[in-house]
């Protein structure tokens, strides 16, 4: 599908084999990543991350809502994903539609947790303004504007750096509305509440091409790989989400070592993220 | 409501004939043949070019010429408001059109034949100005995809309000109910290759002498 050659395809291959890939990485190194925060001003808070030829933008919007009945006590969050034709020919029409919701999916499940809210990066019970009536509604987008492979690092990188960069804006609830009226709203537009982002997994996605796996492939190595597990991980090291892609099967010894092995890339990746997280926002506040 | 000031001044602060901060950067998509950005102040809309390559479906191609092909999308976070269905509605489906036929004018198609150039837009922020922004950031990319053309084709709106002539107007303006016009010119030809007046505005011929 990618267009590669026998040989294009035994260098691929080699070249992961003696840990040296094409791009002179070695098979557990990511490509430097760039961060950008507060691309779109119009959003509540938005990032833009650029891995090699990979180039994502996230973006949140907050809306006033009703929170579900059967949990009054807890906000709504939602994640679509949207592949541009920019990034390849094959998005245009209906063609990334299912790239987008396969995405979509992969990140609902690796950053929002269960049914139930529980195990969620972001804590839904801030998003609460009066208990079973209004809630903040967040609706997180991302755009693929630029792909060369990883898509799902990249994107769960954005939205980590959008959800950082997020500013909710502080509700005042006018004094006691009694009963099932809804309450009188004062939203304010100078004093914002901040996000805690710590507990916000990183995803890192190990491709496995031939008997080894790898980190970050490009648009070449993902087109030889037989299989992938992306896994979410936050700061603790506590495992949010998982989700094992590609057609061939896993041996369960090696999903537990790709696992463990997932968890050591994932303490360098969130310490990088973090720095570069707070080095774009040092530069917005400028 | 006043949309320009005694002073002579516009909501933003601009001058009637003033236009608002553009900023363009080339080679952004990596994957791409020839790409931009392209920026008219918080207007932000990105092109992609493919091609000329070979034609992708063979009852489309032309012998004599190559095709040219182009699809607008807006991003759900664009506008103010959250949009939910941007793909394929009829505003979208029109200004790819618009752009298509903008674009095929001045590239020189014959050159090519049998083959096929696409050319994607993607509307990162829009506040008024869309269309123009789109066909100055295509006509970038497929300036840096190094395709032929007669000329550059340069865009930007214009409107009326408060019996002022105003220049490149913003999302404010723009949705102020005044006549507005899109114009497309070759600076080099000096020949005008699009204009749009929205049917639903009257104007007076003062408007367009001005």
């Amino acid at each position: 599908m990618n267009g590669l050659s026998l040989g294009e395809k035994l260098f691929v291959q080699g070249g992961i084999a003696q840990d040296l890939r094409s791009d002179g990485r070695k098979r557990l190194t990511y490509r430097p990543i760039y961060v950008e925060t507060g691309v779109i001003p119009q959003a509540n808070g938005s990032a833009r991350v650029r891995m090699g030829g990979t180039d994502v933008i996230a973006s949140v919007k907050a809306e006033i809502g009703r929170p579900s009945p059967l949990q009054p006590n807890k906000g709504k969050v939602s994640i679509y994903v949207d592949c541009s034709p920019t990034a390849a020919p094959v998005f245009e029409g209906r063609g990334a539609e299912e790239l987008s919701t396969e995405l979509s999916v992969a990140l609902q499940r690796c950053l929002l947790g269960g049914k139930s809210g529980a195990g969620a990066g972001i804590d839904l019970s801030s998003l609460i303004v009066v208990e079973g009536k209004v809630c903040w509604d967040l609706y997180i987008d991302g755009l693929v504007v630029s792909s060369d492979g990883n898509l799902l690092d990249a994107l769960g990188a954005a939205i980590k750096a959008a959800l950082s960069n997020t500013g909710i804006p502080r509700v005042h609830v006018a004094a006691e509305a009694s009963g099932e009226d809804q309450p009188e709203l004062d939203i304010s537009d100078e004093e914002f509440l901040q996000f805690d982002t710590s507990e916000v997994p990183v995803i890192v996605t190990l491709t496995k091409v031939g008997r080894h796996y790898i980190v970050d492939a490009t648009l070449d190595e993902e087109s030889e790989m037989s299989s992938a597990l992306s896994v979410s991980i936050n700061r603790k090291g506590l495992i949010c989400g998982l989700t094992k892609r590609g057609g061939a099967g896993l041996d369960p010894s090696v999903v537990l070592d790709m696992i463990s092995v997932a968890k050591h890339v994932s303490e360098q990746l969130t310490d990088r993220l973090d720095s570069e997280i707070s080095a774009a926002e040092a530069v917005e506040e400028e | 409501m006043e949309y320009v000031s005694p002073e002579g001044l516009r909501i933003d602060g601009r001058r009637p004939m003033e236009m608002r901060k553009l900023q363009a950067e080339i080679g952004v998509v990596a994957k791409a043949d020839g790409s931009a950005v392209f920026e008219m102040g918080n207007t932000k809309v990105i092109a992609a070019v493919y091609g000329p390559r070979e034609v992708q479906n063979r009852s489309q191609q032309l012998n004599d010429q190559a095709l040219v092909r182009c699809e607008y999308s807006m991003a759900n976070f664009s506008t103010g408001d959250r949009m939910r269905k941007p793909k394929g509605d009829r505003r979208s489906t029109e200004i790819s059109l618009v752009i298509r036929q903008t674009m095929e004018a001045c590239i020189l198609t014959q050159l090519m034949p049998r083959s096929q150039i696409d050319i994607y837009v993607q509307v990162l922020q829009a506040d008024g100005g869309t269309r123009s922004a789109c066909i100055n950031a295509a006509t970038l990319a497929l300036a840096d995809a190094g395709i032929p053309m007669r000329d550059f084709v340069t865009s930007c709106s214009a409107g009326y309000l408060n019996s002022t002539p105003l220049l490149d107007l913003n999302y404010v303006e723009d949705s102020a109910g005044g006549p507005d016009v899109t114009i497309g010119i070759l600076p080099k030809l000096d020949k005008v290759t699009l204009l749009q007046v929205p049917s639903d505005r009257i104007i007076c011929q003062a408007f367009f002498m001005s």
